[in-house]
């Protein structure tokens, strides 16, 4: 009786908005077999950029963004709202998880060459989304007007002053003037709950639709280029793929690297290990929010002469070039950065073969692997003054 | 239809202009505000304020003594905002330096081990007259716009040189 009514209900919901169409689109569309674990890294990083979202708007509700009122605001959450306290917990720590999970699945990107064609767009919105995620995070270090927040504030907006020309006229646009002040926390509070967010979701989108039109890419073992090579014969199995939704076309240049030769429903194959993984990473930001916190130190004193700024630990390799570049190249911090992501977009522009296997692709592979071990250097060079203070 | 004059709209072409001129209406009458309200900081003046730094006449001489000051937090807010000065005296020469430091603005303390003002952010180091002698400094220590009145220091919200 009442599941003859909701199918009833169901049936007029869906001759009205076409939904029933849309789940199965959504649910039954086919992935790679192998592999499938590391696409959760994927919607890792989604459900943890909605974690951000959804703790963020909450947190609008109590945080003030004024340079007299923000401290304020956080200490009065921390000293009387423990339910509030593990929200920005929240917010803090799947930022930092967010991060690192977000810098993994574009290792497993590029290791695995899925941003080739035709996905070559699917790479150069996921750089446009790893810039506004960096951004994200670096004007929400501002906000708290603590001592860490104000040190972080007046040294990110003094680093656009280092480009030639207009440097110091993009420094004063950010902080408002030429020292940071009250129009500073503003607009660093407007960028990061507004502009970057506007563009940031909306991309998001772009991003999971190229995904949704191409389909998973996968592993380089699924294709027929890898098999022909592996088992040396010319005659491979047909492609076993599901009925509903094949997204892979079979484009006729690269017609071996254009379908996997087996592949299983979205749901519930790749739902389920998407869920166990993202749940896991959910759980430690929240043990992480409750037995850590977010931490809140002293208000913000630009007279200090005892207080070590530290940068925030996603940000130590740009730190670190600060300290290693001599005086007389310090443009090398601002132009080492900016290339690495130009370079980052212009990727599946300069590596066209259709080669996915990593190993036969060393050109790539090779200057790809030194650069993360660069950036893991400096990060490891710097990590010494995270504490040491 | 063969006839119509070359010369003349089809219809087609003037609804398409009439979209664009619709189109960059809006987005001229939206960008202009939205870019000026951007940009206006950069055309308003900080007021200068001057803060009483104090009786300096106990300051010894070669060693640098902090002073805290207020100034406005500036713009619309009637917040003070505390800023460092350093005086250094040397002999009759007064100098009154900031703890910003030239390379990226972090707060340099004297140091009395290493006798030069120390830089904790990235090992910047200033010597005694805040010439930027190590590390990756770029310029010397900014120092304050000041007059002195009898012993009696006053310090303005500005330097003498723009970092």
């Amino acid at each position: 009786m009442i599941r003859e009514r909701v199918a009833s209900a169901y049936n007029w919901f869906d001759e009205r908005t076409a939904v029933r169409s849309l789940v199965r689109k959504g649910l039954y569309e086919a992935v790679p077999v192998r592999g499938s674990w590391f696409y959760t890294l994927g919607s890792a990083t989604l459900i943890l950029i909605l974690l951000q979202l959804i703790t963020g708007i909450f947190l609008t509700m109590l945080y003030v963004p004024s340079v007299t009122e923000a401290w304020a605001s956080l200490e009065f959450l921390k000293q009387h709202d423990a339910f509030g306290s593990i929200v920005r917990g929240i917010h803090l720590w799947s930022a930092y998880v967010l991060l690192f999970v977000l810098g993994l699945h574009m290792i497993r990107t590029f290791f695995s060459g899925s941003y080739k064609r035709p996905r070559e767009l699917n790479w150069v919105t996921g750089t446009g989304l790893f810039v506004l995620v960096l951004g994200m995070a670096i004007t929400g270090a501002f906000l708290p007007w603590d001592q860490a927040a104000y040190w972080t504030a007046v040294v990110v907006t003094n680093i656009p002053a280092y480009t030639p020309l207009i440097g110091s006229f993009v420094r004063a646009l950010w902080r408002g003037g030429d020292f940071v002040g009250p129009v500073t926390l503003v607009r660093t509070f407007g960028i990061h709950v507004w502009l970057i967010p506007v563009i940031l979701f909306p991309l998001i989108g772009a991003h999971l639709a190229l995904l949704r039109k191409h389909g998973e890419h996968g592993s380089y073992v699924n294709y027929l280029g890898a098999y022909r090579a592996r088992e040396g014969v010319d005659v491979p199995p047909a492609p076993k793929q599901r009925p509903i939704e094949p997204p892979y076309p079979a484009a006729p240049s690269e017609e071996v690297w254009a379908a996997p030769l087996e592949t299983e429903d979205f749901y519930p194959h790749q739902t389920f290990k998407d869920g166990i993984v993202s749940a896991v990473l959910v759980v430690v930001v929240f043990v992480l929010a409750v037995a850590i916190g977010a931490p809140l130190e002293a208000i913000a004193d630009p007279s200090t002469t005892n207080y070590t700024p530290v940068p925030e630990w996603f940000y130590l390799p740009l730190d670190q070039l600060l300290v290693l570049v001599p005086q007389q190249l310090i443009g090398l911090s601002l132009v080492l950065p900016a290339g690495g992501v130009v370079v980052m977009l212009l990727l599946p522009f300069i590596d066209r073969g259709p080669e996915r296997n990593p190993f036969e692709r060393p050109a790539v592979m090779v200057p790809g692997a030194f650069a993360v071990l660069f950036v893991v250097i400096l990060t490891l060079l710097g990590s010494g003054r995270l504490f040491n203070q | 239809m063969g006839l119509r004059d070359p010369r003349r709209l089809s219809r087609r072409q003037f609804g398409l202009l009439g979209t664009q001129v619709a189109g960059a209406t809006v987005a001229i009458l939206l960008g202009i505000p939205i870019v000026g309200f951007i940009l206006s900081p950069l055309f308003r003046r900080q007021p200068v304020a001057e803060a009483t730094v104090g009786d300096i006449s106990n300051v010894p001489d070669r060693q640098p003594t902090k002073f805290v000051v207020q100034f406005p937090a500036g713009d619309w807010t009637s917040a003070k905002v505390n800023a460092a000065v350093y005086v250094v005296r040397t002999g009759s020469d007064l100098k009154i330096f900031s703890n910003t430091c030239t390379h990226m603005q972090c707060p340099v303390h004297w140091d009395a081990s290493l006798n030069e003002f120390l830089c904790p952010c990235h090992g910047g180091l200033y010597d005694m007259d805040g010439r930027n002698v190590g590390g990756p400094p770029p310029k010397p220590l900014p120092q304050y716009v000041h007059r002195l009145d009898g012993t009696t220091l006053y310090v303005e919200n500005r330097f003498t040189e723009s970092l």
